[in-house]
């Protein structure tokens, strides 16, 4: 079997090295878009901001390819895939045929039509080339355009090198995505206590700057500053699918074997639009760990197991200096179109904030930040177990005797939401 | 051959009495001090002490530490426990969220996260192990017995769900 693969990224290591451990002959070909060994894209912040050492980022080093026998084909971005033909071309014009074929080309950096959006000091670091010469550029004012993970993250690696940083979002709260408005507002407050500036509600309009960068302007006002970073989210990488002929929606459609509508061909990662595995709604969470899950159950697929995958799940924390957040499963945004009778949990301790958000009795997303968290992962397994909140409620204080299956985690989820020993 | 352990760290909470010797000689073996802050297993109490569960990484197969820390930190060593490498950890605490047991502890020197490495620089049984000889909430068992009794507990939930129907009197 000759198993060709696009993307080097999280996805398509895990497919190729899974694979190699079952399957000793068959041939595995990885063509790249970068010239590095596989990196966590979720490590250049820290490296950026000299957390670690550059070395930190990488989960593979060359030598790894080679004992692996996979063959890793650098700077070939594929530009063209041929299905009838069972061929792949690349941006230097050459063709690799295959017997399978997997999409792992990830997403792209979303780059928002602003003027000025490609002067000089505007940067990123959603690939570590981008995030080389953010860190070696240099400078002292810096201006964020975004505020989800990303961007948080790259405002605090900026913070720590001594930028003087500045997050400005246009919705009406960071992180808008992840968290609810209750939790950000607290956040916000924490950055701005690092003394990070946070503009919410604001709308950039240009980038100014003869050669270089000097200066954002929004609808509100100008912001002196030497660097920009885009932090705008991700999209889907599905023009290349697309032109192909294989069914696309916000990102490549996959049945339950992640395989794509085009026979021997899968796809994994951040590319795919698959389906979130507590509530069987479509899903695009593009997080590391669905990733990984996704490109083992290709891996499987290609190996001849039938193997299904359950679906994606949201995790994400929010960290910078001394502040740690987590969030899952839904926002009350995300939940607020739904049927079905919304109950918000919610303490609030001083720095710590414990946000859980039922529906019908069951948890179906939670946020936390502060010493809460130490508990959020016993919110996480009463999602997926659907554990009824009501039951936990009538069965207290007797919990840990009888009344309950988990008798001492639902023990510490009564505690946490309130209920007194 | 890894020391002491490819054995797996059994815990019987019923037998815990909350004495907490397993975290003092945890903390010992692993930073030199007597403080239960620093052990990589915590006892939570409840109902004043009359039920006491010891918490400890149970290493999971597919464990989600492993794919959601964010610098790849979080790895499987040689005797199959999952530990923290503290040069890439940045304390974001990914690890402590996600586990189903809240198990990883925060250093408090330095905010990385600690988990049971099971002692892997020891011979013989992990010091908590060791610690609780009289209690016996601790055990280790190699992987077969821990297999073995998986399956004796399945079979009691099961004849406990299913009680065997009363024969008639003959
Ligand atoms: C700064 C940052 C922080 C993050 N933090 C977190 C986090 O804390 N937790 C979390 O869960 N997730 C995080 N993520 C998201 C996570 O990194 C992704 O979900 C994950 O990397 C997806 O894996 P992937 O293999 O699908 O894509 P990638 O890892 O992005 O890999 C895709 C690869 O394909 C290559 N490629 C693209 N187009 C082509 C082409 N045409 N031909 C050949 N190759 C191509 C790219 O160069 C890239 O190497 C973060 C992402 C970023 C950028």
């Amino acid at each position: 079997m000759n198993v060709l693969i696009i993307g080097n990224g999280i996805a398509g290591n895990e497919v190729a090295f899974f694979l190699r451990r079952a399957r000793p002959d068959c041939r595995i070909t990885i063509l790249s878009a970068e010239r590095f060994p596989e990196y966590d894209p979720c490590s250049l912040p820290y490296f950026i901001g000299r957390d670690v050492p550059r070395d930190a980022v990488f989960r593979k080093d060359w030598q790894d390819y080679r004992t692996h026998r996979i063959q890793l084909v650098l700077d070939h971005p594929a530009t063209a895939i041929d299905p009838a033909a069972r061929e792949v071309t690349t941006a230097p014009g050459m063709r690799f045929g295959y017997d399978r074929l997997v999409l792992a080309h990830g997403g792209s950096l979303y780059i928002p039509p602003i003027e000025g959006i490609d002067r000089d000091g505007v940067h990123s670091c959603k690939q570590l080339g981008s995030a080389d010469r953010l860190d070696q550029s240099g400078g002292s004012a810096a201006v964020v355009i975004g505020s989800g993970a990303i961007g948080i993250e790259a405002a605090e690696a900026l913070k720590k090198r001594g930028y003087e940083v500045t997050i400005v979002e246009l919705l009406d709260w960071i992180l808008p995505a992840l968290f609810d408005p209750e939790t950000s507002q607290r956040l916000a407050a924490n950055l701005e206590g690092c003394g990070i500036r946070v503009l919410t509600s604001e709308k950039v309009l240009r980038i100014e700057g003869a050669e270089k960068v000097s200066a954002v302007v929004t609808d509100k006002r100008r912001i002196p500053c030497d660097t920009v970073v885009i932090a705008t989210g991700v999209v889907p990488g599905k023009a290349l699918a697309q032109t192909a002929g294989i069914d696309v929606a916000r990102g490549i459609r996959v049945d339950a074997h992640l395989q794509t509508s085009a026979a021997g061909i899968y796809a994994c990662g951040d590319c795919v639009e698959t389906v979130d595995a507590c509530t069987g709604e479509d899903a695009m969470f593009q997080l590391k760990h669905n990733a990984v899950e996704q490109a083992r159950v290709v891996a499987r697929n290609l190996i001849g197991e039938p193997a299904a995958y359950p679906g994606a799940w949201a995790f994400a924390r929010a960290h910078f200096f001394d502040t740690h957040a987590v969030t899952f499963g839904k926002t009350t945004r995300a939940t607020q179109c739904e049927l079905g009778q919304l109950e918000i949990i919610e303490r609030d301790e001083g720095a710590d904030y414990l946000r859980i958000i039922t529906k019908e009795g069951r948890v179906v997303g939670g946020q936390a930040i502060g010493r809460f968290g130490d508990v959020i992962g016993l919110f996480i397994g009463a999602m997926w177990r659907k554990d009824a909140i009501p039951d936990i409620r009538a069965n207290w204080p007797h919990i840990i005797r009888k009344g309950s299956p988990y008798p001492w985690t639902h023990r510490q989820l009564g505690e946490s939401i309130g209920l007194k020993p | 051959m890894p020391k002491n352990n490819s054995a797996i760290l059994l815990i019987d909470s019923e037998k815990c009495t909350g004495c907490r010797l397993c975290e003092m000689a945890c903390s010992m073996l692993h930073h030199g001090i007597l403080s239960p802050h620093r052990a990589r297993l915590r006892v939570l109490r409840f109902d004043n002490g009359r039920c006491n569960v010891p918490v400890v990484c149970q290493a999971c197969e597919d464990a989600p530490c492993i794919k959601t820390c964010p610098m790849n930190a979080r790895r499987r060593i040689g005797n199959q426990a999952v530990i923290t490498d503290e040069d890439r950890c940045i304390g974001c605490r990914a690890c402590v969220y996600v586990c189903p047991f809240g198990a990883p502890v925060v250093n408090p020197d330095d905010g990385k996260t600690l988990t049971c490495d099971r002692c892997s620089d020891e011979d013989g049984p992990p010091w908590c192990v060791r610690a609780c000889r009289d209690c016996g909430a601790l055990k280790t068992v190699t992987a077969e017995e821990a297999v073995a009794r998986k399956s004796r507990q399945r079979a009691e939930q099961a004849r406990a769900a299913y009680p065997p129907k009363k024969r008639p009197a003959a």
